[in-house]
């Protein structure tokens, strides 16, 4: 009997232990004060300026109490921890979201409609372009607060010495990384891996020459084209005739690449610029637009990330109203993150007035005066339609397909998966 | 009165051998009898993790039969099967047997190093092996064209990616199975090799008619293991390539993982998962048979 005993406190106690381990302690609320939860995916700089925006918000106010948690790592937040938060209804009540991922959250009906919270005159200071690109059904379903364009990054030196000009155009680039290409030297970094990031360095290459994915409403594929077709084999050319290197060391968003001499042309976003002058200040590195086509017209891809408010939170009115404090009020804060902590351009106009002198300091002259104009928001695609148009582009890169193939196959899936939704 | 109390004896006893199996059935139920029955539920419904779950019966399971990416992920997964599990079979086999032979210092140093690489993270060594592998300014490329060779994409080509792979998983896993089949060739008595000596057996024979057969239990044990492990290999690969270039590489854990997290189709890789179980469940219960039935 004695033993039976022992057995139910032994069961007991693991029962307790396992109910401690499942349970969470926050209720929510706490007397008056709401408690949200903020999770996203910075780490560094930009979580430091995250964590003193919390901090700040906790100070100017006492009704909301946010608690900033990271992961530090954009691939484990976007593929692991917001969907396995979402699926146990555990989903902060504040997060980001991308271009590469944000149909998915708007599909599913998580994101809150931000609108009614903007104060009066903001909606107008944000680019239209900015809000359209988060627009859904008439809702704003995200708030931007970083645009980050891309360039062609080039090491001076090393065109001075094989005496070649800045390629204008795509023979030329083509031409001039064959040219650097040397046992050491790659003639140009670009990513290798499928990925909402490869497609993102890749369009473009495809809106210069007048492709496009999707047809206006997104109802049809429109990538079976000789557009897109010439498109995808330039991008190849790059691979096949080994001037981008099928495999790299330093990941393709990092500048490393070029700054440490083992790349000569780099095609990276704004972001790159604080790291070139900080970590590679020795060398010389100029910045040009990417090459276009003959007789294509300028364009390049403005990404970046999104706040976002859960819409299954229980206090949706408190969580947007601190994004909107945060991005969507005064001019200092979003200022100084797009401009202290890193380089990208603010999504409104009265935000880029106020930091004029910055944006022509140094290379940012050249996204301020030659790029900005050409800028085109990264595309909201399906997850699906990402992974096909990357499908397409790892065909032609190490598939030893034609462009005409690779577009003819990712036509056939990407409406295939357009109709599977309907 | 004794018979009883041997009985109540016997019992108390049974009772503590439940006891102490408790903790481990209760971890062994919650974090992977349920699941695996909670995985079975959500492949019968249409969920994106986000919104609630739709019942839709077994339609997941009658999509899966048309997607071609998953059954060339099976078949790359075979593929991988076929080419891991015999080559480590016999290397790990073939430098138990060397390392045998050698004295016990040297023994003891050798068996530590060809441990060592298994108690590296798996993701530690996938990154170190990347460096390596680097097209360029990697270590073994740099000795190839030292020595005259071409030099190779290694990760960057859709032929040599997978092959890269299973090198990488190799070193890490040799050492391991080696030990296993040292202990087990410690545990065969002398006696057969010194008769087979007298009878002038030469090492290749003593091995074929007395290593070889004595370790069929160790060898069942060691390929059933190897064999589910290269059926859910992932985190190299994940690491390593992500499944590219342009596919090569996409095993079918890999393509779950993508269905589920990417795309956020749960129960659509929920299905593909249960199925995947099932081919390991029906490839062991083969592989068993036919190793116990020889005997």
């Amino acid at each position: 009997m004695k033993l039976w005993k022992k057995l139910m406190t032994i069961g007991f106690v693991l029962t307790l232990i396992v109910m401690a381990g499942c349970s969470s302690d926050s209720d929510g609320e706490s007397g008056d004060t709401v408690t949200l939860t903020f999770s996203d995916f910075h780490s560094e700089a930009d979580q430091e300026f995250f964590e003193g925006l919390v901090d700040e918000y906790n100070k100017v106010q006492d009704e909301v109490k946010i608690e900033y948690t990271t992961t530090g790592n954009l691939t484990d937040y976007s593929n692991t921890k917001l969907p396995v938060a979402f699926a146990n209804n555990e989903g902060p009540d504040i997060f980001m979201t991308s271009p590469g991922d944000f149909q998915k959250y708007a599909d599913a009906g998580v994101l809150a409609d931000l609108s009614p919270y903007f104060k009066d005159g903001v909606k107008e200071d944000f680019l239209p372009s900015a809000l359209e690109a988060v627009t859904v059904d008439d809702k704003i379903l995200a708030l931007p607060f970083e645009l980050e364009l891309l360039g062609l990054y080039y090491n001076k030196t090393m065109f001075e010495e094989a005496n070649l000009e800045v390629p204008k155009t795509w023979d030329e680039l083509l031409a001039a990384a064959k040219e650097l290409t040397t046992d050491e030297v790659a003639g140009i970094a670009l990513p290798t891996d499928k990925g909402a990031y490869l497609n993102f360095i890749w369009y473009p290459f495809l809106w210069q020459n007048g492709g496009s994915v999707l047809n206006e409403d997104g109802t049809k594929s429109t990538f079976n084209t000789p557009e897109v077709a010439e498109a995808l084999d330039i991008w190849g050319s790059f691979f096949q005739e080994g001037a981008a290197p099928s495999k790299l060391q330093i990941d393709p968003t990092d500048i490393g690449n070029l700054g440490g001499g083992t790349a000569a042309m780099q095609i990276v976003g704004t972001w790159a610029i604080p790291m070139l002058e900080n970590e590679y200040a020795d060398g010389d590195f100029g910045l040009a637009p990417i090459p276009i086509p003959e007789g294509g017209k300028p364009a390049t891809a403005a990404g970046g990330w999104k706040f976002a408010v859960n819409a299954n939170s229980e206090h949706v009115k408190e969580a947007a109203e601190f994004v909107m404090w945060a991005v969507g009020d005064d001019k200092e804060r979003p200022l100084k993150y797009v401009t202290e902590t890193k380089f990208a351009y603010a999504p409104r106009q009265s935000v880029v007035e106020e930091g004029e002198e910055f944006y022509d300091k140094g290379l940012r002259k050249v996204f301020t005066e030659e790029i900005y104009d050409s800028a085109i928001p990264e595309p909201k695609f399906g997850a699906e339609v990402v992974d096909a148009v990357g499908e397409a582009l790892q065909n032609v890169m190490f598939g030893g397909m034609s462009g005409k193939e690779a577009a003819k196959i990712a036509d056939e899936k990407i409406q295939s998966i357009l109709d599977s939704k309907k | 009165m004794k018979r009883m109390k041997k009985n109540r004896r016997k019992r108390n006893e049974v009772v503590t051998a439940y006891a102490f199996l408790l903790p481990n059935l209760v971890g062994l139920t919650v974090f992977v009898f349920f699941p695996m029955i909670y995985a079975f539920y959500v492949s019968l419904h249409d969920w994106n993790a986000l919104s609630p779950k739709v019942f839709i019966g077994f339609d997941n399971y009658i999509e899966m039969a048309s997607d071609k990416r998953w059954w060339a992920s099976v078949g790359r997964t075979f593929l991988f099967t076929l080419i891991y599990v015999p080559a480590l079979y016999c290397l790990s086999l073939f430098f138990a047997v060397i390392l045998n032979n050698l004295k016990q210092k040297y023994q003891s140093i050798a068996r530590t190093m060809f441990l060592l690489p298994f108690a590296i993270t798996s993701v530690i060594s996938a990154v170190i092996w990347m460096f390596l592998y680097d097209p360029r300014n990697g270590v073994l490329n740099q000795f190839l064209s030292s020595l005259g060779f071409d030099k190779l994409e290694f990760l960057g080509s859709t032929n040599q990616a997978l092959v890269s792979i299973v090198a990488v998983i190799l070193w890490i896993n040799i050492g391991y199975n080696m030990i296993i089949f040292m202990a087990s060739i410690k545990e065969i008595p002398k006696d057969y090799y010194e008769a087979a000596k007298i009878d002038g057996a030469s090492a290749w024979r003593a091995f074929r008619s007395i290593t070889f057969p004595l370790l069929r239990g160790t060898s069942t044990f060691i390929l059933i293991v190897t064999m589910i492990a290269s059926f859910t290999v992932f985190d190299q690969i994940m690491v390593m390539t992500s499944g590219g270039p342009a596919s090569s590489t996409e095993v079918s854990v890999l393509y779950i993982y993508k269905q589920a997290f990417e795309f956020l189709n749960m129960g659509y890789a929920s299905a593909l998962a249960v199925i995947l179980f099932l081919i390991i469940f029906i490839l062991s219960l083969a592989q068993l048979r036919l190793y116990t039935k020889k005997g």
